[in-house]
C-alpha cells in the first residue's frame, strides 16, 4: 500500500523530545548542572533560542545558540509550537489505523473516527465498555503493591492555601 | 425565569421570612421563593450515590463516543496507577476507575464519582509513568473538588429553574428530566470547565503525584509536550478549545515551584511505563 509506505516513517520516527527547538522565556544562567546553585556556563538573554536536549526533575538540558551546553528551569521553556507546521498530525494516525485494521486483522474497532465535539454530544452509552472497564479496576491493596514494586513512596504533601477553594 | 431573577429570590428567600405573603401583580411569590429555595438546596444535596449514578452515566456516554482500547494489560496497568493515586487523597473510598479510550486525539476527562479517562493519542506522546500520573492527578483533583457535578448543577439550574436538580438526580434514569441532567454534563466534555477549575486541577495535580511518590513535574512535562504542538494539529483541538493553553497553565504553575523541586528527584518510571503503556502494536 503506497499511502502506508510513505506515512510509516512518520510513525517510527522517535517521538519529539530530543533537540527540540525552544525559547527562553527570559533572562537566565545557563547552569553547568540542574541546580540553582550550580555555577554558570554562561547566560540567556530573554527569548533566545536554544535546543531542548533532555529534562532531570525541574531543569532542562540545552544547546545554546553558538553552541554552548547547559541546564535552564523547565518552567523557563517554551517549544516553538504556536503556528509552526508539523509533521505527523495526529489525525494522521487514525488513517493508519484503518490501514493497519485492513491487514493485520486486528481488533480495532471499524468506523472509530476518534473524539470530537461531536462525536460527544451524540454518544449513546455503551453499557457493556462500562461494564469492562470496571472489571479492569484495581484494589486499593493491590495499587498499594504496585506502587512498593515501583519503589514509589507514599509522601506527606499538602495543597496549596491560595486560590480561596 | 431568567438568571438574574433567580439570583434576586435567593436574596429574597434569604431575608424574608418563610411564610412572607406577597402579591406582585400575577407573579406567585410564594411559589417563586420556594423554588428558589430548592434551587438553593439542590446546589448542596446531591449525595455521593447520586454522584456516583451521574458520573457513571456519563462514563457510558463517553465510552459511546470512544470504546476501551482492546489492551487488559495496558487498562489494568492505568488502574494501579490512578488508584494508587488515588488512595493518596481525601476521597480513597470512591469507586475509582481508569480507561485508554480508543482515541487518537489527545485528551483526558473525568466524571463524577471518581471515573478517569485518557486517550489512547495522549497516552503515546507521553514519555515516563511520572507524566502519566501527573495527568491522572489533575483529573482526580476534578473529582475531589467536584468540578463537572458543581458545572452540571450550575447548568442545569439555569435550564430547569423550578426543579430540584437534586430530584432530578434521583429519579428514574429514563426519565426527561434525568436525560437533560446528563446532556448537560456531557456538553461539558466538549465545552470545557471554568479556566480556575483547571489551574486548580493542575496545583493540585502536582501535589497528589508527589504525594504518590513520582516526579512532580510530570505535569509540567505532559504541558510541555502539549505546548510544542501544532494547535491547528485536529488531535489537539477539542483539547485546546476545552483548556487554557499550555503555555499559560505552566506560566501559572511557577507557583508550584517549591513543591515541584521539592519532589523532583522522585521516580519518573520511564521503562515500567514504556514496557506496559507502549506495547508494540
Amino acid at each position: 500500500m503506497k499511502l502506508l509506505a510513505l506515512l510509516l516513517p512518520l510513525l517510527l520516527a522517535p517521538a519529539p523530545c530530543l533537540a527540540e527547538p525552544a525559547t527562553v522565556m527570559r533572562a537566565t544562567d545557563l547552569k553547568q548542572q540542574p541546580a540553582s546553585d550550580a555555577p554558570a556556563a554562561g547566560q540567556l538573554a530573554e527569548n533566545a533560542k536554544v535546543d531542548a536536549l533532555e529534562r532531570k526533575g525541574g531543569w532542562t538540558r540545552v544547546k545554546a545558540e553558538g553552541g554552548t551546553e547547559g541546564w535552564v528551569r523547565m518552567l523557563a521553556l517554551r517549544y516553538a509550537g504556536a503556528g509552526e507546521a508539523k509533521p505527523g498530525d495526529a489525525g494522521i494516525s487514525q488513517l493508519l489505523n484503518v490501514a493497519r485494521t485492513g491487514t493485520s486483522g486486528t481488533q480495532v474497532t471499524t468506523g472509530v473516527r476518534g473524539l470530537d465535539a461531536e462525536q460527544l454530544a451524540n454518544a449513546k452509552p455503551n453499557a457493556a465498555e462500562l461494564k469492562k472497564m470496571a472489571s479492569y479496576s484495581a484494589s486499593k491493596d493491590s495499587a498499594e503493591g504496585f506502587a512498593a514494586n515501583g519503589k514509589l513512596r507514599a509522601q506527606r504533601v499538602d495543597y496549596p492555601k491560595e486560590g480561596g477553594k | 425565569m431568567n438568571r438574574h431573577c433567580v439570583i434576586l429570590l435567593f436574596a429574597l428567600a434569604a431575608a424574608a421570612p418563610a411564610q412572607a405573603q406577597f402579591n406582585l401583580r400575577n407573579l406567585d411569590i410564594n411559589k417563586l421563593v420556594d423554588t428558589a429555595k430548592n434551587v438553593g438546596k439542590a446546589t448542596t444535596e446531591i449525595g455521593e450515590k447520586e454522584e456516583i449514578e451521574i458520573g457513571q452515566d456519563l462514563a457510558a456516554r463517553l465510552l459511546g463516543a470512544a470504546p476501551l482500547v482492546a489492551n487488559e494489560a495496558m487498562q489494568r496497568y492505568l488502574n494501579q496507577v490512578g488508584r494508587w493515586l488515588a488512595s493518596q487523597t481525601e476521597r480513597p473510598d470512591l469507586p475509582w476507575r481508569f480507561g485508554v479510550l480508543e482515541a487518537p486525539q489527545l485528551n483526558a476527562f473525568a466524571t463524577p464519582g471518581g471515573s478517569i479517562f485518557i486517550t489512547r493519542g495522549l497516552l503515546e506522546r507521553m514519555k515516563s509513568e511520572a507524566e502519566l500520573a501527573g495527568v491522572l492527578a489533575h483529573e482526580i483533583a476534578h473529582v475531589l473538588r467536584k468540578h463537572h457535578l458543581k458545572a452540571i448543577q450550575k447548568g442545569a439550574q439555569v435550564e430547569l429553574a423550578g426543579t430540584a436538580v437534586t430530584q432530578l438526580a434521583r429519579q428514574d434514569r429514563n426519565t426527561a428530566s434525568r436525560e437533560k441532567l446528563l446532556s448537560t454534563g456531557s456538553e461539558l466534555f466538549a465545552r470545557g470547565l471554568d479556566k480556575s477549575d483547571e489551574l486548580e486541577a493542575d496545583r493540585l495535580g502536582v501535589v497528589i503525584a508527589a504525594r504518590g511518590g513520582y516526579d512532580a513535574y510530570g505535569l509540567p512535562s505532559v504541558l510541555q509536550t502539549l505546548q510544542a504542538m501544532n494547535p491547528q494539529d485536529s488531535g489537539v483541538a477539542l483539547m485546546f478549545k476545552t483548556h487554557p493553553a499550555p503555555g499559560e497553565r505552566l506560566d501559572a504553575l511557577e507557583k508550584m515551584q517549591p513543591t515541584l523541586d521539592a519532589y523532583a528527584a522522585q521516580p519518573q518510571l520511564t521503562e515500567r511505563f514504556a514496557a506496559t503503556a507502549r506495547p508494540r502494536r
